[in-house]
């Protein structure tokens, strides 16, 4: 009998052990599913701090805020949260939890703010975060207008995080900027004294360098869609891009050939680095290597990842992606961001917003652009000089332009058109309109 | 009798409790959600819409999953053939009492140890780098000209190539394993009938081995229908068409990818449906094609 009764506890620790474990990492969402749609504590919680600023002057003791963020405690940008969550805890009383996702948050977001798990805000793409998670995130509109958020963000994300989630669904904190990146003395050793605007003034800046045995472009393969979409988009617009990209179509549109037989010519003419398209970062990391490659065509996080690739600090600039004769559109690049969200459910929403506030403008945000060698989220800060040139370009831009400019609008067929963009550059076809009839034979 | 049924059942709960929980539902939720639309993975039922055959329609005609499957097939014939091949001549070579028998098996085996990811980069940086990879390095060294091994020709096949280079080992050990319970009289026997090496490979080492064979080739086939590792190293920016295999498509579907934050859960359900009645029908046509042995020794 004693044997029955130790044989029976001991499946039943097992059972409970595997069940316990199975539910494991889900503590938060029974305490949180009650607040789900209850706005009150929060309310009072924003009542409570709503004459503070965001510079961590709020009294939040006993306040507890779990954040999730997307990079790890050993990243640059990892070591300046922590230092920022350290002093507003400091400031605050509050107690801050990080955990450090890395990138793959985005695999794990969806299921745990769907399960309310115990996340008070968190890091991602605003892209993600305004069309995915929208249902999950607090509307921060009025917090932001309370703090004057405006006046400490570029007005570029938070327009379209609004058009795109309906409400401000996330703070800004690492803006992005695309565009052709490149070596100041190089371009002086050619004699370039202005930057490029048009194609041909392109052109003839990429003769000069030529002539003078530096070669114009570095180019890997992963974002050769990036350079051809956004030459495509000079031509006819990001919208009637992402329409070919869906629908097909694109030996109707004669632009789309021009606009290849531009990259065949530049190809042909010698413009690109050795052994370009090569495979990411080998081309990219010639800028740093040999330092006698001129430009990229990227986001601005490449003058980092060169000058931490190769060790060395180059004089960095960056110039807009030039205008094409006829073409649609040459004001817009493509503009980007990680931004912070706050959870719909959180019961410390304020808090978490001003803490949100704390990390990405003032002091924190500029130790971050300096240490990240990023664009400060916050406009009053100053860019690092790997950064030269990033705040104009997105201060000129009103309508920024997604990753690859409509080229990614086909979910399903994004990897076989980057395969033939990417032949495009290897010379793989005689004409545009060639390049053209075999994007069509993909529908 | 009694007392000890209701041990068994005991013992036999927790197991079976984990086995519903943690297997049997995911399938049968994963079945479910392969015939609905579905935006987010965990989306509770109440947000599903019924698409009938919709997702399995779809994802059977998308030139991108078609293009995955080919590449997964390639991988499974080309570099079933290749592995098995070298693993089989390798276990061979080990088994006949060479010298240093151990440290060849286990510098065969080591890249099994070495986690794919620190391969890969070796791989990609060290050997097809056209700068200074030791490829062209090599053709440089006899006067040719150097290659692009990562062009989109011809990485498929630089992808391959280094996949199975560190697959070998594996299925080495397994063959090994078969070669040595073959008793060493049937050689001697053999030996003294006249038959040579070569006879005595295809008579006798061949057709014992039959059963390792069913088990390696159902091991590979497995390994192959859940290649992924490989696929994102060789992408890592975002998913090629020259290295996509199912299950990068599958993961790209339900997760979205880089610039595109379309998801679509059911999609991705249905994907991971026709890859598990892909491992079911291996297993049954290994079943039917290799018998176990029915030889005793």
């Amino acid at each position: 009998m004693k044997k029955k009764l130790v044989g029976l506890l001991l499946c039943a620790a097992m059972v409970g052990t595997t069940v316990l474990a199975g539910c494991g990492g889900d503590s938060g969402s029974s305490d949180d599913s009650s607040t789900t749609e209850d706005s009150t504590a929060t309310d009072d919680a924003e009542e409570e701090s709503s004459d503070d600023s965001a510079e961590g002057g709020a009294n939040y003791d006993g306040v507890e805020l779990t954040y999730w963020s997307m990079w790890t405690n050993a990243e640059p940008q990892g070591k300046v949260i922590q230092e920022a969550v350290d002093a507003f805890q400091e400031q605050t009383g509050a107690k801050v939890t990080i955990e450090w996702k890395g990138r793959d948050i985005k695999n794990i977001l969806s299921s745990s703010l769907e399960a309310e798990e115990n996340i008070d805000l968190f890091e991602d793409d605003y892209n993600r975060i305004a069309n995915n998670y929208k249902d999950y995130v607090a509307d921060l509109t009025e917090m932001a207008d309370a703090a004057g958020y405006a006046d400490q963000s570029f007005a570029v994300f938070n327009d379209q995080a609004k058009e795109w989630a309906g409400f401000l669904p996330c703070v800004t904190e690492q803006p992005q900027v695309g565009g052709i990146f490149y070596n100041q003395d190089l371009f002086e050793e050619a004699g370039i004294t202005e930057t490029p605007a048009t194609w041909d003034e392109f052109l003839d800046a990429c003769k000069a360098l030529k002539d003078k045995d530096i070669s114009p472009m570095a180019l890997d393969s992963t974002y050769a869609p990036f350079f051809f979409g956004y030459h495509l988009s000079r031509y006819i617009g990001q919208d009637a891009t992402a329409e070919l990209a869906t629908s097909g179509g694109w030996s109707d549109n004669e632009k789309v050939a021009q606009a290849a037989d531009d990259m065949i010519e530049f190809v042909k003419a010698g413009y690109l680095a050795d052994g370009a398209p090569d495979e990411f970062p080998a081309s990219q990391n010639k800028m740093g290597l040999t330092e006698d490659v001129a430009m990229v065509v990227c986001a601005n996080y490449v003058t980092s990842e060169v000058n931490n690739n190769t060790g060395v600090e180059l004089n960095w600039g960056l110039f807009n992606y030039p205008s094409v004769e006829g073409g649609a559109d040459s004001s817009s690049a493509y503009a980007g961001a990680n931004s912070i969200a706050v959870t719909k459910y959180s019961e410390n929403q304020q808090a978490a917003f001003d803490l949100a506030l704390f990390i990405t403008s003032g002091e924190y945000d500029q130790k971050m652009a300096d240490t990240a060698g990023q664009i400060p989220a916050d406009p009053a800060n100053t860019a690092p000089a790997s950064q030269n040139g990033t705040v104009e370009v997105l201060n000129a831009t009103t309508a920024p332009l997604t990753w690859n400019m409509g080229l990614n609008a086909n979910a399903d067929l994004l990897s076989q058109i980057q395969e033939k963009v990417v032949k495009l550059f290897e010379g793989s076809y005689s004409t545009g309109a060639d390049f053209a009839a075999d994007m069509d034979s993909l529908y | 009798m009694k007392r000890k049924k209701s041990f068994i059942i005991a013992f036999i709960l927790p197991c079976l409790l984990s086995l519903l929980i943690m297997y049997l539902y995911p399938v049968i939720r994963t079945v479910l959600m392969s015939f609905f639309g579905i935006e987010s993975v965990t989306a509770s039922m109440s947000e599903w819409t019924f698409n009938g055959l919709d997702n399995y329609i779809k994802i059977f005609g998308s030139p991108t999953f078609q293009r995955a499957m080919t590449n997964m097939l390639l991988i499974w014939l080309v570099g079933g053939i290749i592995v098995l091949c070298f693993a089989l001549l390798f276990a061979v070579i080990l088994t006949s009492g060479i010298r240093f028998k151990k440290f060849f098996r286990a510098a065969i085996y080591l890249p099994n140890i070495i986690s794919a990811v620190a391969l890969a980069t070796m791989w990609i940086q060290y050997i097809y780098n056209q700068d200074y990879g030791l490829l062209n390095k090599l053709l440089e060294a006899v006067g040719l000209e150097g290659k692009n091994w990562l062009g989109t020709d011809m990485k498929f096949w630089a992808m391959l190539f280094a996949f199975t280079f560190g697959a070998v080992g594996y299925y080495m050990l397994i063959f090994i394993s078969g070669i040595e319970r073959i008793p060493e009289d049937l050689y001697e026997a053999a030996t003294i009938d006249g038959a040579n090496k070569v006879k005595q490979f295809t008579s006798i080492t061949m057709p014992l081995l039959r059963s390792i064979f069913k088990t390696n080739i159902t091991f590979w086939s497995v390994n192959c229908i859940t290649f992924f590792i490989w696929s994102k190293m060789f992408a890592p920016v975002s998913t090629e068409a020259s290295t996509i295999v199912p299950v990068v498509y599958l993961y790209d579907t339900v997760f979205g990818t880089t610039g595109n934050v379309q998801r679509d859960a059911g999609a991705g359900a249905a994907i991971g449906v026709v890859l598990a009645v892909f491992v079911g029908i291996i297993y049954f046509i290994m079943n039917k094609l290799i018998k176990d042995d029915d030889l005793e020794f």
